[in-house]
């Protein structure tokens, strides 16, 4: 069976926080309806050319929330429009930071969303921010948002972003502020990178991974989600994605570690430039695909851009350059994220920059598989 | 253009070297499997990448000649999950290491999940204890496949283009085998002489398989091990009754 295709699609590039990290340019442009239409189709016009059935919509911004939901509602009837009139299957996904969230928007997460959203904190929370505010406000404000949207049924998930203060705080009481504070069942960490224009944080990235830095802090988290929250019912990223690989041999793995992102999925902002994702359609113009606004199809695009023959060619481009093939975990990672790399080395045409890192993960959740499997045979479940 | 049964048909389609552009075979509504021939390993590697999205629906082989380079192929078609064959040519003593090498990946890594031929084959009749020809796991037993050249010429395989063995196609395998033995070839003394035939003696017969040896000692070795262990390994409990 076909993957869905992945469209990553910025309805606007407004946001609500000033966040000292983050990657994207932000604007004041947003989506209208109309362009959503017109995107949309050339959208469904490369699906079917290629014959997928399936489109996953990522909703992000900028920040999503900066759009009314009753914009949201009506965008979610022209698609529903457009998916019944030419036979694909759409499934949207939320990502907001909930500053804007408000039991307005109930309605359309129940309905467009399935009930579910994605959202953003760090601990401790270094650098988010409202416009004017402090972390500590943007934290509190946040936690009230995060337990208002539960009250109202909506399944939440984390993603996390580790700082210095992270790795000081150590992985326990990390654990505990998520999963036995807020009670978040589904998080995810990932790896900063200085994206976009730098700053004094940005200048701090990547993040050390020798010694007692950033690795350690992780493999230590994995083995508290193992003795503590697996069989509870906790699920974090990436570390769960990895046993099952390591356990079943499922490949669903980070956007980071699949085998070529460029055949997966796009990214589009609301003036309509395509991207491959959402630092590199807003930061990194440059880097652009084109712009599905103008006379062209979206397969035309991808198939002249050099930009995408650029991202297409890397993974293979790095088995000749870097010591990929001599690593143990190719088949799950096969270079890491291309904006990793050209945020850290100016090139794409080097490996992830949390190499290192990865494969310490990897090493680990692969003897926690090892270890799982013995306990198994022990007790004749082999 | 050939019809909706003559496609139900066939086996498999080949692609003779990787540069060609993939569009057209992404576009192709038929689910025939295919099977990506890699001329020049050190050049095409890059390449497999932009037939991975094949797989989503259908089967995809990579066959590779035992040429400089070849490892690096194996490696990146199992990581991207690609079943392998191992082209059917004399590897030369210094890729000893690379073909033991690609072995012990597929027999110990437990990343590997898909069949390198042909290792994969060798090693199940080992391990299942059953009589295997080598000849027809490479698909070059006449009496079962045929290769037809591009000027409509029947005949074994790639290897044997403009070496057309002079026996009728169906009596070439025994015919051969009882020469090898006849000339006094390793073939007569080898312990592995039922499950090869002599496939390593073509072209040239006077070719050393010390190393092909090793690999079949290797995989026999490892389908013992597999069979002890499993052996040693107390009963599932499934529940059924």
């Amino acid at each position: 069976m076909k993957p869905p295709f992945s469209l990553i699609l910025l309805p606007t590039l407004r946001c609500n926080a000033d966040c000292e990290y983050c990657f994207e340019t932000r604007t004041e442009d947003r989506l209208s309806l109309n362009r959503l239409a017109i995107v949309l189709q050339k959208v469904i016009d490369h699906m079917q050319e290629r014959q997928l059935d399936t489109l996953s919509i990522y909703w992000q911004g900028g920040e999503v929330m900066t759009q009314s939901p009753e914009w949201f509602e009506r965008a979610h009837e022209l698609v529903q429009e457009m998916a019944t009139a030419r036979e694909t299957r759409i499934v949207h996904y939320l990502q907001t930071n909930l500053i804007g969230y408000g039991p307005k928007w109930n309605p359309v997460i129940a309905e467009m969303f399935d009930n579910s959203l994605g959202t953003s904190m760090d601990f401790p929370n270094l650098y988010r921010r409202v416009k004017g505010g402090t972390p500590q406000q943007y934290q509190e404000l946040w936690e009230r948002k995060v337990l208002a949207a539960r009250d109202a049924g909506i399944k939440i998930g984390v993603i996390a972003i580790p700082n210095a203060g992270t790795v000081a705080a150590g992985a326990e009481a990390f654990y505990s502020y998520f999963v036995e504070r807020l009670g978040i069942m589904d998080f995810q960490v990932n790896t900063p990178f200085p994206g976009g224009s730098s700053n004094a944080v940005k200048g701090t990235y990547p993040l050390s991974t020798d010694g007692d830095g950033c690795s350690q802090f992780l493999l230590d988290l994995a083995d508290i989600w193992e003795k503590r929250g697996r069989n509870a019912g906790v699920r974090i990223g990436p570390f769960d994605k990895l046993l099952a690989y390591f356990e079943q041999g499922t490949k669903d793995v980070l956007c980071i570690w699949r085998e070529n992102c460029a055949n997966e999925f796009v990214c589009i902002d609301p003036r309509g430039h395509v991207a491959q994702c959402d630092c590199w359609v807003s930061s990194y113009p440059e880097y652009r695909f084109g712009n599905l606004l103008d006379p062209v199809s979206l397969a035309d695009l991808l198939r002249t851009s050099d930009a995408h023959r650029e991202f297409a060619s890397r993974p293979g481009r790095l088995m000749q350059t870097e010591e990929c093939l001599d690593c143990n975990y190719l088949a799950i990672c096969h270079g890491g994220c291309p904006v990793r790399a050209y945020s850290v080395h100016g090139s794409l045409l080097r490996k992830d920059p949390y190499c290192d890192l990865y494969r310490k993960i990897f090493a680990r959740m692969e003897e926690m598989s090892a270890a799982r499997c013995r306990v198994k045979a022990g007790s004749g479940q082999c | 253009m050939l019809s909706l049964k003559e496609r139900e048909d066939l086996a498999y389609v080949q692609i003779l070297g990787l540069s060609a552009p993939v569009d057209g075979l992404l576009r192709w509504e038929c689910r025939t499997p295919v099977d990506l021939v890699v001329e020049k390993p050190a050049q095409e590697l890059p390449l497999l990448y932009k037939y991975s999205p094949l797989l989503s629906d259908r089967a995809v082989r990579v066959s590779v000649p035992l040429a400089p380079g070849f490892g690096k192929v194996v490696k990146l078609a199992i990581a991207l999950d690609f079943a392998v064959k191992l082209e059917g040519t004399q590897p030369a003593p210094s890729l000893a290491d690379e073909l033991l090498g690609v072995a012990s990946d597929y027999l110990y890594r437990p990343s590997v999940s898909v069949p390198v031929e042909f290792v994969h084959s060798l090693f199940l009749a080992f391990y299942r204890q059953e009589p295997v020809s080598l000849w027809s796991v490479q698909e070059e037993d006449p009496r079962q496949v045929r290769y037809i050249t591009d000027a409509g010429e029947e005949t074994i395989g790639k290897r044997f283009l403009n070496l057309a063995p002079s026996s009728d196609l169906d009596e070439f395998l025994p015919a051969y085998r009882a020469e090898l033995i006849a000339e006094g070839r390793e073939c007569r003394e080898c312990a592995f002489v039922d499950s090869c035939s002599g496939y390593f003696k073509w072209p040239a017969r006077d070719y050393r398989c010390d190393t092909i040896k090793t690999l079949f000692q290797m995989l026999v070795e490892a389908a013992s091990e597999l069979r002890n262990d499993l052996a040693a390994c107390p009963p599932t409990q499934t529940g059924a009754t």
